[in-house]
């Protein structure tokens, strides 16, 4: 029987409206799905801990000028006002200071009955600003070893610029921690030797890294006293990767930024504006098209107007006149995410292995498929609101 | 009277209690603004008068001619208009207080009415218009309907699409529809206009004794062909109103 409700009420739907409504909301949504979708699978790169987009580490010292060299330009270390004013800064999250030696360490390895010997430098970062996580990072005096961690660069340097061309074996990241080495460290009227061991390599730091309990205890028993400098590197971790704010900030200051982060910052930052572009645009579609149903659905109950009172007299309320009007909105709406659901989760699936090919992990499709469950929602709660107004409006002839 | 409030969005039917008096107290349609001591404002008994109608008083024939405002008059106690001055009351309940899920209430089970414009939908049968208001309320059979398109002899017209009716057979399946409710109030706008003497006391005869049985009023309006209550064996009392 209620057939003849839908029977009467059917009448004058625009089949063509619907469809037309149905085919723009159903390009917004995928757009608005898959934009979500590409953002949470790219965001684990942008702000994962440890993948190469990662949460915004910033290496920085100051320029070195000729005059420096001459002995004559300013300090190029940190004052403590000037790291003052980093830490101030809105897209500072922490600033960590390089601890640099104030003693002369040579190194020295013991390679298929070769003996090498070199001088070298150490510096010592806070722990929570190494991107590698070693076993045995620590320094206990009673019982020293001293743990170090190298740049990638160096060892791939060594490998491919040293080693193939005279003759000695390349070295594997593993390898190297097996080779006996010493460090004898000099100062303060002091000459140790003390063993060491390379326990990892780093490619955010572009040093030669040591516990900061290390270097802090090497410190105080072989430098000189009234020899302590202040840090002549820091590094900042951002709040966000690529805030062009840092950039600005750092030229102002006629600060340096280490090594190529600044790109994969840059990289980052390009990223998160297209998605956003992306992202507006299929909302704007999704609206346009929102705004096609609600004019169809206006004048299909113009057009039933007359309808509409007319069963109300006899008695139905507003919702059960209204209810099959609720119904296909609903019917049309369900299917238009639907639709929109598989065809973005089918563009992810097309490009979730090329970004795993780089080490981006999909982020599961659930931020996505909530995004459109919401968005359907709400438009279909908008259209029904709309509904029900026309509806009720039309209950009293006057 | 206690009018609990009903539920607009279900079928669901709440108890309400019969409506025993159908009160008008100063009552003149907007349009009537400004001409109070004009025809027929002037002439009227209903218009700015206090009046009660009863449901046990049998039945109300209102007389008026075209333009006193009389399908005004049905349209105000329906609820489908309120450009009115002054109030309605049902019982002690003034009817602008009413919310749209108490008039659904009202409409399906103490007011029946039948427009003067009827009202059909053209693109259902004669069957299924009646139908579409006999679901809501439960009140009769098919079997039911079909006797009494039949005792209105355009039971052979069930199938056909109102639309290609003719008036008289239109009328005829909307006094049908029109008592597929219970009621304590039937209100029948020019409900023989286009019927014949023959058929007008049949359809009299078959509201007096649905209104008999439901032990409700009749009111029904005439601009000069009125329903003939009193023509036939079981004549309710009538009570002459002129609007």
């Amino acid at each position: 029987m209620s057939n003849n409700v839908w029977k009467l009420l059917r009448r004058n739907i625009s089949v063509s409206q619907i469809v037309g409504y149905a085919i723009a909301n159903l390009v917004g949504l995928s757009i608005i799905i898959a934009a979500v979708q590409f953002y949470g699978d790219t965001s684990e790169a942008i702000s994962g801990e440890d993948s190469f987009l990662s949460k915004d580490y910033v290496i920085i010292s100051k320029k070195v000028s000729a005059l420096n060299t001459m002995g004559a330009g300013g300090d190029t270390s940190f004052s403590p006002d000037e790291i003052k004013d980093i830490e101030r800064q809105s897209w500072t999250r922490r600033v960590g200071q390089f601890t640099g030696a104030d003693f002369s360490v040579m190194a020295a390895i013991e390679m298929g009955g070769r003996r090498m010997s070199t001088y070298l430098f150490f510096e010592a970062i806070p722990d929570q600003f190494l991107d590698i996580n070693p076993r045995d990072w620590s320094f206990d005096p009673a019982n020293p070893v001293i743990p170090v961690i190298m740049s990638k660069d160096y060892l791939t340097l060594y490998n491919f610029g040293f080693a193939t061309t005279r003759n000695m074996p390349q070295l594997s990241e593993g390898l190297i921690g097996t080779v006996p080495m010493t460090m004898t460290l000099s100062g303060n009227g002091l000459h140790e030797t003390l063993p060491a061991r390379i326990v990892g390599f780093s490619s955010r730091l572009n040093t030669i890294a040591v516990p900061q309990s290390f270097l802090d205890w090497a410190n105080e028993r072989y430098a000189a006293p009234g020899d302590r400098r202040n840090p002549s590197r820091l590094i900042i971790e951002a709040n966000t990767a690529g805030d062009p704010a840092i950039a600005k900030y750092i030229k102002r200051h006629g600060y340096e930024i280490a090594g190529d982060k600044a790109d994969n910052s840059k990289a980052a930052y390009f990223l998160r504006v297209v998605t956003t572009i992306v992202l507006t645009v299929g909302i704007i579609i999704s609206l346009l098209a929102f705004f096609i149903l609600m004019l169809s659905i206006y004048l299909l109950l113009q057009k039933n107007k007359q309808k509409l009172h007319d069963l109300m007299l006899l008695g139905y309320s507003p919702g059960q006149v209204a209810r099959p009007y609720y119904l296909l909105i609903g019917a049309v709406n369900a299917g238009v995410l639907v639709l929109s659901l598989t065809a973005a989760l089918t563009a992810a699936s097309w490009w979730s292995p090329r970004l795993a090919d780089i080490g981006m992990a999909s982020s599961g499709p659930w931020a996505a498929i909530c995004a459109g469950v919401v968005i359907v929602a709400l438009l279909t709660c908008a259209n029904a609101l709309a509904i029900r107004r026309i509806v009720h409006r039309n209950f009293y002839a006057s | 009277m206690m009018m609990p409030t009903t539920n607009s969005r279900t079928n669901k039917t709440l108890t309400m209690k019969r409506i025993e008096t159908i009160k008008l107290d100063n009552v003149l349609p907007r349009v009537f603004a400004g001409s109070e001591h004009d025809s027929p404002v002037r002439d009227s008994q209903v218009w700015l008068h206090s009046l009660t109608l009863r449901r046990d008083a049998g039945a109300y024939l209102v007389e008026a001619e075209s333009g006193t405002g009389k399908s005004s008059l049905c349209s105000f106690v329906y609820g489908n208009r309120r450009d009115y001055t002054g109030r309605i009351f049902f019982d002690d309940r003034d009817l602008a207080s009413l919310s749209v899920g108490e008039w659904c209430e009202i409409r399906r089970r103490h007011i029946a009415l039948l427009p003067q414009e009827m009202r059909l939908f053209p693109e259902l049968t004669a069957l299924e218009n009646i139908q579409i208001k006999n679901r809501l309320t439960d009140a009769c059979s098919e079997a039911e309907i079909r006797r009494r398109l039949e005792a209105l002899e355009i039971g052979h017209k069930a199938d056909a699409p109102a639309g290609l009716l003719s008036i008289g057979q239109q009328q005829r399946v909307a006094i049908v529809r029109a008592l597929c409710q219970p009621f304590d109030f039937l209100i029948l706008d020019e409900p023989v206009s286009h019927l014949d003497r023959r058929n007008n006391l049949i359809v009299a005869a078959i509201i007096a004794q649905a209104a008999r049985e439901a032990q409700a009023a009749v009111i029904t309006t005439s601009v000069g062909n009125p329903l003939l209550l009193s023509d036939i064996d079981t004549a309710p009392a009538i009570n002459t109103i002129k609007l």
